[in-house]
């Protein structure tokens, strides 16, 4: 409770959400894109528009590889399979049971759930709390492999190794076809288009950006990773049903490997992260491979292999961005940038009077394998308590801290956290106890802005929209203060890599602050800073204690500093509390003196 | 039951000479070289090339391992130099690679199946067994091949030199070893060794420019359930490579071709570091 | 190499993390057989100071020369090279590797072993017996000895030693000072010590900087009677 405090001088209070999409661009360039799909079949011959139908299919495949790799930074070699389930619920469906809209209908039905329950499995499998994003490649590898080898073994019901094909289908005009599956294509690169620039697509940047930051932001990332690959699957599995029932065909191959790196080299081409280029790389090579096929196959497949390596090594960004640069500078125009959120103050929290220490720990220990790192600590926190931890390289402090926001990392031993006992949680779980952890190192999403680092530090207060950005961003004051004290207020639009590193610091205590923790753990926040940003954060430290009344918790060296703003010193040295108290109990003692100088002044008067 | 004994052996030592130079190029430059089938297949047409010269057959052996040397110095210092800092890039820049071999063999070779002369053929008596004496070969030189690598990196100055890069490459740098050249070296030494093991499965399989693909993912697997270290890596094609012969036996060859990527990725989630790390 | 030129001479060098700026501006030499002990708190700087004349940290400004050789952009081996042996606070050893070759992995010439292998065996007797023992075995004060002994087994002409007494207990430190006394008066080495044991230091060099906020706060002799107070006062709190 912050009683006497006097509100900020923050102007907007508390607002409604206010959200703001994208739609009207992504109408304007659907209409337009579905009138170009629209006429062209009637400038085209019937080669081409067969084979641009089958590449409208891999492009909207190619759409979900972005989505998953290029935002999210999943690197997937499977994705492949779920054309293929989709594929194949066609293909078997028609073939062994029967045809018909309702046979149709059933068939779609089945592929999609069967790839979502496969990309369940997948994502289950591959993410989870401290997995290597290694770890998530090598589970995508594997499914493709696994499924062909089941096409494989299926015999006469799969057709083996030679697929299935001659099944019944709608033996539609070709226009029509093509209209499907553009219309198939525009309408999932528009809702692609819209969620991507949602606050929900900010935050699949964060993660790729910096996954364990987000994990101590509260946000569930293994979670946020399966939805996506599951939705990805389904629009994988009605892109590959698409695919079948037009082509008539299906082979392993739809499954395979190979054709999941030929996404992958698709959509770097493109440019990953795009959307449209990963669309138009993989329309355009498929199309040119079709055509080159019959006579320069193998120098064509020469040219986009080189040009794929050299696009990985020099550009790895793609294409698409040298396309829109260009653009851009021949055709100078008035391009405004979307209006960052407007900030406002959130409802004021309380903090809960009716426990009496926020943070108990212990007997917590933790050790690498023989080496002990931390052996009994035994420490308790107060409300609007300063608490700095000292002591000398490796004692201990920052694992300390890890200790209390990732319930994993301990040993054994017990943390309370405002009455609650902190289980084997991920540190999202953390945060919901009321931990917020900021990193040594500025640790904040260098492509995003700033208002969109704040906005993702809100994930669990203000869950994002899916298909919208919203235009207030409700951040506590003590985050506020920070904001405008620091002229972050005036850089919200910035992207964050372009911040000083003072600023960037600053940004990330105001994210942790954001998510309105009662317990702050600061690993050597005004490491690199100069004097003036250090008395700054040292006077927002005062300020968070006594008058939000928050618990800090501080590891820190520069003991000038501790001693103007902590209200206790913890010394911990070779993973042991050596001192507890106040500070001047603490910097005055001998023991500190000892650890921190050397034994040099042992007998000598006291310098001040 | 005796043959299902050789199968299993004979096939651990074919895997561990395939994922060899994989293994090293990742355990001490901490990159996934996705190029590892394409050198592979380089190394069948050296021997393609040696048998169309009329060479000895043996010849292909050494010819294959220092084209892939060669080949794997030009390839670290142009395509994989400058992704260290990016790894899943570098796994997609030597896929790359690897499209751009197969075009070139493509073009150079044609598509068709080649076959190559074979230094030994025939069966011999085994263990009371008639048994193919290639594949019995390439047991003695997985063992020749796991011994010399082992005495390579444990007993010369190279050797210390690229472990010392491998646990800490900053204190490595700080006394002198230049890391960069450690890392050139090793990934030349692990395509010449990929190569060279595509020389010694040739007479096993037919030439073709697609010959390495299939062995890609096996490799991979083993490597990463070996936890990286020589006798991990054996220790994972026997029980991998044992798992495949048994299930491909008794159940089917097909479901035999996905255990080991099964089993890895199962292995893999209860210990992500593998089998011999602690 | 020039005559007569200073082992080390640091002029003006800025250098950090990223965009924070650790090391503002910094000048200092380090004559031939010279010994000089940088000190000050935690995070000052002392250790980036280091790491940047090893190379491991671009310099932002400023020149690096050793022994008449700029080696401002050099990297890490190269300087190495120049028989500088380099002791780090932090992960200075190979843990899962021997002793023995902990100790060749310092060595540019394998010949060299045996010979210096003796003679810094006289000072720590302990490293002889125990060459095949794996390194992350020994005690904390071995694994420090064994450092040492690393660097001076090198034949350095500069040695650069971060925070060696960490964590040491004083009969060790003893043995320490008096290898390094012996080491320079017998090959006439230079070191540059980052050191937070104001005594040791005072002991060892002969002259001390303190380092504070990432510039050179003061300066002086070793033996002047006030050294020892006139350090104490800035590292006090």
């Amino acid at each position: 409770m912050a009683k006497g405090a006097q509100t900020s001088s923050a102007k907007v209070h508390f607002a409604a959400a206010k959200p703001r999409s994208d739609i009207r661009t992504v109408l304007k360039g659907g209409v337009l894109a579905l009138l170009v799909l629209g006429v062209a079949p009637f400038f085209l011959d019937i080669y081409t528009v067969n084979i641009l139908i089958r590449a409208l299919f891999l492009a909207t495949l190619a759409l979900t590889v972005d989505l998953l790799w290029g935002y999210t930074g999943i690197l997937t070699f499977g994705q492949s399979a779920f054309f293929g389930i989709g594929a194949y619920a066609c293909a078997l469906v028609f073939t062994h049971w029967g045809f018909g809209a309702g046979w149709a209908i059933l068939a779609l039905v089945l592929g999609i759930i069967a790839a979502m329950a496969v990309a369940a499995l997948v994502g289950w499998l591959a993410f989870y709390h401290g997995a290597a994003p290694l770890y998530g490649s090598i589970v995508t590898l594997a499914l493709p492999i696994v499924l062909t080898q089941i096409v494989f073994a299926g015999g006469r019901t799969t057709g083996s190794s030679s697929g299935l094909s001659g099944f019944p289908t709608y033996y539609w005009s070709i226009e029509i076809w093509f209209w499907l599956a553009g219309a198939f294509l525009v309408v999932v690169t528009g809702l692609a288009w819209l969620f991507v620039r949602s606050d929900m697509g900010r935050v699949l940047v964060a993660i790729k950006e910096n996954e364990i930051r987000c994990a101590y932001l509260g946000i569930p990332v293994p979670r946020i990773k399966i939805l996506l690959m599951v939705a990805a699957g389904g629009i994988g599995a009605i892109a590959g049903f698409g695919y079948a029932a037009f082509t008539n065909v299906v082979a392993p191959e739809l499954t395979g490997f190979l054709l999941g790196t030929e996404l992958l080299v698709w959509v770097a081409l493109g440019g990953r992260g795009t959307l449209i280029g990963p669309v138009l790389g993989a329309i355009f090579i498929d199309v040119t491979s079709s055509y080159l096929s019959g006579s320069f196959p193998f120098y064509w497949k020469l040219l986009v292999g080189i040009l794929f390596v050299v696009v990985i090594v020099a550009l790895p960004q793609g294409l698409m961005p040298v396309v829109t640069n260009l653009w851009r500078r021949l055709v100078p125009g008035k391009r405004s940038a979307a209006e960052p959120a407007k900030l406002a103050a959130a409802p004021k929290r309380e903090i809960a009077e009716s426990v009496d220490k926020p943070l108990i720990v212990r007997g917590v220990h933790r050790h690498f394998g023989s080496l002990q790192v931390l052996q009994g600590i035994d420490f308790e926190a107060e409300k609007g308590e300063l608490l700095s931890l000292v002591g000398p390289n490796g004692a201990g402090k920052t694992t300390l801290i890890r200790c209390i926001a990732d319930g994993y990392e301990r040993s054994g031993g017990d943390i309370t956290i405002y009455g609650k006992p902190l289980g084997r949680w991920a540190p999202d779980r953390c945060v919901a106890l009321g931990i917020g952890r900021k990193f040594q190192a500025a640790n904040v999403f260098a492509t995003l802005t700033v208002g969109e680092c704040l906005r993702v530090a809100r994930y669990r207060l203000d869950p994002p929209s899916t298909w919208a950005s919203d235009t207030i961003l409700n951040l506590p004051e003590a985050a506020l203060r920070i904001v405008e004290e620091t002229g972050l207020g005036e850089s919200l639009a910035t992207e964050a890599r372009h911040l000083a590193h003072g600023q960037k610091q600053a940004l990330e205590l105001a994210m942790v602050l954001a998510l309105e923790p009662s317990i702050v753990l600061l690993d050597e926040p005004t490491a690199g800073l100069t004097r003036v940003e250090r008395e700054r954060i040292g006077t927002i430290l005062t300020s968070l204690t006594e008058r939000e009344r928050l618990s800090v918790l501080l590891v820190e060296h520069d003991l000038d500093f501790v001693r103007k703003i902590s209200s206790r010193v913890i010394v911990l040295h070779q993973g042991r509390i050596m001192l507890d108290g106040s500070v001047d109990e603490v910097v005055g003692s001998e023991l500190i003196r000892n650890i921190y100088a050397g034994s040099a002044q042992g007998g000598r008067g006291d310098p001040e | 039951m005796d043959v299902l004994l050789l199968d299993i052996v004979t096939t651990a030592a074919i895997l561990f000479i395939v994922a060899s130079g994989l293994m090293i190029i990742l355990g001490v430059m901490k990159l996934i070289n996705f190029a590892h089938p394409a050198f592979l297949t380089i190394g069948g047409y050296a021997a393609f090339v040696i048998t169309q010269l009329g060479w000895n057959p043996w010849l292909a052996v050494p010819f294959a391992a220092l084209v892939g040397f060669l080949l794997g110095l030009i390839v670290e210092r142009v395509i994989v130099r400058p992704l260290y800092a990016r790894p899943l890039d570098a796994i997609l820049a030597t896929w790359g690679l690897g499209i751009v071999i197969g075009q070139v063999i493509t073009i150079a070779f044609g598509r068709q199946v080649q076959f190559v002369q074979t230094p030994i053929s025939g069966a011999m008596e085994f263990l009371g067994q008639t048994y193919s004496t290639y594949r019995l070969v390439l047991v003695i030189l997985a063992i020749v091949l796991a011994v010399a690598l082992t005495g390579l990196l444990y007993f010369t100055r190279f050797g210390l030199n690229a472990r010392a890069v491998t646990m800490n490459e900053d204190l490595a740098r700080g006394l002198g070893i230049d890391s960069t050249k450690v890392r050139s070296v090793t990934f030349g030494l692990g395509a010449a060794l990929a190569s060279m093991a595509g020389a010694l499965i040739t007479p096993l399989i037919s030439v073709d420019p697609n010959l390495g693909l299939p062995w890609l993912v096996n490799s991979f697997m083993l490597v990463l359930v070996s936890g990286v270290s020589i006798p991990g890596l054996m220790v994972a094609a026997l029980i991998l490579g044992g798992a495949q012969v048994i299930v491909s036996t008794y159940v089917s060859a097909i479901l035999g071709g996905l255990t080991i990527v099964v089993l890895a990725a199962v292995i893999l989630r209860i210990r992500p570091r593998g089998l011999t790390s602690g | 190499m020039s005559d007569g030129a200073a082992t080390l001479e640091i002029s003006a060098l800025t250098s950090g993390y990223g965009e924070a700026i650790v090391i503002r501006g910094v000048s200092m030499t380090v004559a031939p057989g010279e010994i000089v002990a940088l000190l000050g708190k935690n995070g000052m700087g002392k250790s980036t100071l280091l790491k940047t004349v090893m190379g491991f940290l671009p310099a932002r400004e400023g020149k690096i020369t050793l022994r008449g050789h700029d080696v401002t952009r050099d990297p890490p081996h190269r300087i190495a090279r120049q028989a500088i042996a380099y002791t780090p606070q932090e992960q200075a050893i190979f843990q899962d590797l021997s002793v023995g070759d902990n100790l060749r992995l310092g060595q540019s010439e394998a010949s060299w072993f045996e010979e210096e292998l003796a003679r810094v065996a006289q000072v720590f007797p302990f490293l002889k017996e125990r060459l095949g023992q794996r390194a992350g075995t020994l005690s904390g004060g071995e694994q420090k000895m064994l450092l040492i002994a690393r660097a001076l087994m090198a034949r350095p002409k500069l040695m650069l030693v971060d925070e060696i007494t960490e964590g040491l207990q004083p009969s060790i430190i003893e043995q320490l000072t008096e290898a390094l006394a012996v080491q320079r008066e017998r090959t006439g080495v230079a070191m540059l010590l980052v050191e937070q044991n104001v005594r040791f230091a005072l002991n060892v060099a002969d002259r001390w900087a303190v380092l504070k906020l990432g510039e050179i706060d003061d300066a002086g002799k070793s033996d002047a009677h006030n050294a020892a107070a006139r350090i104490a006062d800035h590292l006090s709190v």
